[in-house]
């Protein structure tokens, strides 16, 4: 055992050692018009080799570190209590939301317009991922290109803000309308796809949609993207410091307050919470509806589902435009807050974002994903010290999450009946 | 369970508390925004680059009116919507001046806010006319604009008399951009315009686009984007044997596109600001950078430079930190800077920018045509 | 005639790219015939693998060998190992732990892994595109040569071999050899093969390898013929060579071949007869389409609902 162990370490030493010296201890660096090697610094060179000892050490004491990470107390210390009692649970849990959606009604009055727009940020997320959540975590289709339905809403309202100058209520449930019909309209020939096809299909779909967005430059701008947004008006108040529109006044002049440009942040704040919250609970609403169920039922077996008479095109296509209409409404207030949106908002790696989200937050868990959505906006917002690692730490931090919590940061628990274990 | 839940929300809101508290000193505090990561950060290491020095170098000299410069930098990515983050970031410090942002699409949407919060802008990098368009009172630039950079390469083009041009661009902002101004220029000129076409920024293959180009039987060929791209469009022409004369605007000018060309750079016309670097009056700045071990030739060090020190001379000239009175110094005095003498139209233009066209050769070196 | 030979050099510049796709489709098609994962970190090996070929031509430059063949094996070499370790490092730290569980799971650890790896590459190189020595230059041309002229260059020619052999000795190796029947033993049925006494866990590491060593050498030929490298390159081609896979129909090698020579041509055809503007919009079109009408790829097998 410890001679296989030994030759074992010092394979993965050395396996270490090539995939790190080259890369890391090279340079490729251009001096004038040529291409020249550089060694690194040594204390680069040094960290590779620091690294490769950490692994051959690891590998060969692994058996008596598992053996030892066993035997102290277990990490989450709740891991061994007992469940708490259904109604206690639900009560504490309906107690907690209503805590915390009370204080961020208040929250922004007392911080920085910075952390505000931040939180606005965070909730557009928030959307994002409660309705890539009905999609992905409850009916069980992969979408990787969810940002799609994100940009139509987002196009929508610049749109027609810019050829029509509709405001920002009115574009809202247009944007989100349009998005769905969008969903329909792909979902209706795709859904009969089975997993990874379709997540390439949405992928290419995803895609096209931002190509074309860049390449209709007649009517999108192109890369240049639209600009000159309007922001959301309450009853006609306008939050700018000069009034843009006719017929509009302005919020400050209407209540005689003083102009600051933290009313505007923290309207569209309180707008974004407010639809953030119709959001999960609407959502909330459809889990435990037939169709909600019907999703799951679909998502843990599909022939089950099928033999008990759930049509599956109908049961998918629903989940698929209700995942794409909050993505619309997201959209929406997204293109509102920017004031200026062109297709490179709308990448891939935003829709792998929004997923990464879903999966942090666990599955199906309309907690979790609110949490994670926080997590992953804003923990890359405080290591910006690190900036040029963010991203580094970021891939690294979603591979960790996948290998030791895999069912995300708040699984998903499901209501049901116990019966008890017979004594 | 519920109290991991309350932890954990205490301890982000907390924390996004703590964000915002920026901390107050008497110094005046420019922001400096561009990409430290992400695709483009190349240029704006050059930005960051020039900026810290103008800091140093003013601050060694006593500050403005007895202040000190402090530099806050943030970074964009140049993804628009990191650029309105960092934005309202910027606000939250107390930032009343801000160089930056580098990529045009970052700059519009931080631009809004900056207006908004009466914080004076200047870019040193970003060149879509669209930016100085709206009417702002705050927004500067120290860089010429795709409008005044496209009809340079396209009457050079056109004084030429060539048979057919293809005009290539990247489908970015500033490559479309400068594209279509070559190919109104050249069309008012009369000069027939083969090809116009996009090409995907990041792509590596252009097979296909040379075949085209050899198929319509051009003579030169004007490309609107970065170096990389047209980089390789160089290289695989020279080995399909295509025979036109290649121009670009100043993203591609840089001796990157050696390394990639090869031998299939010589020849290359690049409209470009006159390089400051070589003026005599600079050399002992262009020293200073060397010293740091620092190379100031890249087309936005020196405009970036410039862009601080227009903020500290307006500063200085207003006797006021208010924005809009430092405004109102930029646009009514002349500066002598690195860049040439800065003088400003009501838009936040330079009244003169010029672009020279030079001839790029295969050992990264250049020579002015006209 | 002078349309056909454009017709001809738009085909040959088709199926140069569409070749490369097919080789680091394999990786693909390879791993999600094995363990039905995608590995979306395979673009960035692919990418690690120019990197290593890059920094082994430059060294060598460095230390005076100026001799082609010489150049070439090294860099191949140097880029098969360093790729193979890397995909075979990959595997063991982040799907292995996280086999056999929800199909999401090993997919979001991919879509990590890639960006990680990606950043990775940055940090330690700089995102700047870095230019890739020729070496290979010269080619054959066909028509008049007042007019337009078919070409093809030593360096297309390369690649058609290399991938042909590639494919061929693959081919060989997964029907004749051992591990590769026990590889395909393994894709029919992973619990089964296992009980039967394969050592599955060898099996999928040999997967990957031989993947990452495609990878790498279809690295080392794009590096030369595009002309550059940079740290994102590759994932827009993993994502290009992930279509080819699916479309050809994913865990099949022919497949994999012909979705990629198909995806290359149709690219190269769109770009030469409508816009490059749309290569993109047609290549993903494409799929969804074939995918319409055959759910499974060209030639995937149709999938058997297992109850």
């Amino acid at each position: 055992m410890a001679a296989h162990n030994l030759k074992h370490a010092l394979f993965c030493a050395i396996v270490t050692l090539v995939i790190a010296y080259p890369i890391l201890g090279f340079n490729l660096t251009s001096s004038g018009t040529n291409i020249v090697l550089e060694g690194a610094k040594t204390h680069t060179i040094g960290l590779v080799l620091l690294a490769a000892v950490a692994v051959f050490l690891f590998q060969l004491f692994r058996d008596n570190i598992t053996g030892l990470l066993g035997k102290a107390p277990a990490l989450n210390p709740l891991a061994n209590r007992q469940p708490m009692e259904q109604s206690k649970r639900l009560k504490l849990e309906s107690t907690l939301l209503t805590l915390i959606i009370v204080g961020a009604l208040f929250w922004p009055f007392f911080v920085s317009r910075g952390s505000v727009d931040l939180a606005t940020l965070v909730l557009i997320y928030v959307m994002l991922a409660l309705g890539l959540n009905v999609v992905v975590g409850l009916a069980g289709l992969l979408d990787l290109g969810y940002v799609a339905f994100y940009a139509v809403g987002a196009y929508t309202f610049a749109l027609l803000s810019q050829y029509y100058g509709v405001s920002f209520w009115f574009a809202l449930p247009l944007g989100a309308l349009l998005a769905a019909l969008f969903g329909l309209v792909l979902g209706f020939p795709v859904l009969r796809l089975r997993g990874d096809y379709l997540a390439i299909v949405t992928l290419g779909f995803g895609e096209i949609i931002r190509i074309l967005l860049n390449n209709m430059t007649n009517l999108t701008g192109g890369p240049n993207g639209i600009g000159g947004i309007p922001d959301p008006t309450l009853f006609g108040m306008e939050f700018g410091r000069r009034v843009k529109e006719e017929g509009n006044t302005s919020f400050h002049e209407t209540f005689g307050i003083a102009y600051s440009s933290e009313h505007k942040i923290i309207f569209l704040y309180l707008i974004a919470l407010v639809l953030a919250v119709i959001t999960a609970l609407v959502i909330r609403r459809l889990m435990r509806m037939p169709v909600g169920r019907a999703w799951e039922a679909l998502r843990e077996d599909e022939i089950a589902a099928r033999s008990l008479g759930l049509s599956r095109t109908a049961v998918k296509l629903s989940a698929f435009t209700i995942g794409a209409f909050f993505a619309g409404f997201a959209g929406t207030v997204f293109a509102s807050k920017q004031g200026f949106i062109s297709p490179e908002s709308f990448v891939f790696l935003e829709s792998a974002i929004i997923l990464a989200i879903v999966v942090l937050g666990g599955m199906g868990s309309q907690m979790g994903v609110i949490l994670a959505a926080i997590a992953v906006t804003i923990l890359p917002e405080l290591a910006r010290e690190f900036s040029e690692y963010r991203m580094l730490i970021f891939g690294a931090a979603m591979v960790l999450m996948m290998v030791w919590r895999p069912q995300g940061l708040l699984p998903m628990r499901r209501i049901h009946i116990e019966l008890k274990a017979q004594e | 369970m519920e109290t991991t839940v309350k932890k954990l929300v205490t301890a982000v809101s907390a924390s996004v508390a703590l964000m915002g508290a920026g901390h107050a000193a008497a110094e005046i505090k420019i922001g400096v925004a561009g990409p430290i990561t992400g695709q483009v950060a190349q240029y704006g290491d050059m930005q960051f680059s020039g900026a810290r020095m103008a800091i140093e170098q003013i601050n060694a000299a006593g500050g403005v009116n007895g202040e000190m410069l402090e530099a806050v930098e943030v970074d964009d990515a140049c993804d628009p919507k990191q650029a309105v983050t960092v934005a309202n970031r910027l606000v939250n410090e107390g930032v009343r001046f801000v160089v930056g942002h580098l990529c045009s699409s970052s700059t519009q949407p931080a631009s809004d806010i900056y207006e908004d919060e009466g914080i004076l802008m200047v870019t040193p990098a970003s060149t879509s006319p669209d930016i100085t368009e709206r009417g702002y009172e705050l927004v500067f630039r120290t860089i010429g604009l795709d409008s005044v950079q496209g009809p340079v390469a396209g009457n050079y083009i056109a004084s030429l008399n060539p048979e057919r041009v293809a005009i290539v661009h990247d489908k970015q902002q500033y490559g479309e951009g400068i594209a279509t101004a070559v190919r109104d220029t050249l069309k008012d000129a009369g000069v027939e315009v083969a090809l116009f076409e996009g090409i995907t920024a990041g792509d590596m293959d252009f097979s296909s686009l040379v075949t085209k180009l050899k198929q319509a039987d051009v003579d030169y060929v004007y490309y609107g984007g970065y170096d990389p791209e047209l980089g390789l469009i160089l290289r695989q022409s020279r080995q399909a044997e295509l025979d036109a004369v290649f121009m670009g605007p100043e993203g591609v000018g840089n001796k990157n596109i050696n390394t990639i060309a090869g031998d299939a750079a010589e020849g290359l016309l690049v409209t470009l600001p006159p390089a400051f670097d070589k003026k005599a009056e600079n050399q002992e700045l262009v020293k200073a950078f060397q010293d740091k071990g620092e190379d100031p030739s890249g087309p936005f060090v020196l405009t970036s430079y410039t862009a601080v020190q227009l903020i500290a001379e307006g500063i200085e000239q207003a006797e006021s930190t208010d924005p809009f009175d430092v405004a109102a110094s930029l646009r009514s005095n002349s500066f002598n800077t690195p860049i040439g003498t800065v003088e400003y139209d009501e838009k936040g233009d330079m009244k003169s920018f010029e672009f020279v066209v030079y001839e790029w050769h295969s050992d990264g070196s250049k020579t002015p045509v006209n | 005639m002078q349309d056909l030979l454009y017709f001809f050099q738009q085909l040959i510049n088709g199926l140069t790219i569409g070749s490369t796709y097919a080789l680091i489709a394999i990786g693909y098609t390879m791993v999600y015939g094995i363990i039905g994962m995608i590995n979306f970190a395979h673009g960035e090996i692919y990418m690690i693998g120019a990197y290593t070929a890059l920094i082994a031509i430059t060294g060598l430059a460095a230390l005076g060998i100026a001799w082609l063949p010489v150049i070439l094996i090294v860099a191949l070499v140097c880029a098969m190992i360093v790729s193979s370790s890397m995909g075979w490092a990959v595997e063991r730290v982040a799907y292995r732990p996280v086999r056999g569980r929800h199909r999401l799971i090993p997919l979001i650890s991919a879509i990590g892994m890639s960006i990680f790896l990606q950043n990775y590459v940055h940090l330690a190189q700089g995102s700047r595109n870095i230019g890739f020595p020729a070496l290979i230059e010269g080619g054959f041309r066909f028509g008049s040569a007042d007019s337009f002229q078919t070409s093809i260059s030593y360096m297309q020619i390369t690649i058609f071999i290399t991938t042909l052999v590639c494919m061929t000795l693959l081919s060989l190796f997964i029907s004749r050899s051992r591990i590769g029947r026990a590889c395909r033993a393994v894709s029919q049925d992973l619990g089964m093969a296992n009980l039967l006494g394969i050592d599955t866990n060898r099996i999928i590491s040999a997967t990957f390898i031989i993947g990452a060593a495609l990878a790498a050498v279809a690295g080392l030929l794009l590096g030369m013929y595009y002309g550059s490298i940079d740290p994102l390159f590759g994932f827009i081609a993993g994502l290009k060579a992930f279509t080819a896979a699916v479309l050809g129909g994913i865990g099949s090698i022919p497949g994999a071949m012909l979705g990629g020579l198909i995806l290359g041509v149709a690219e190269s055809m769109t770009s030469g007869y409508l816009s490059g503007e749309y290569k993109d919009v047609v290549s993903f079109g494409l799929l969804i389409l074939i995918l319409l009408f055959k759910p499974t790829g060209l030639l995937g097998k149709p999938e058997v609902e297992k109850i």
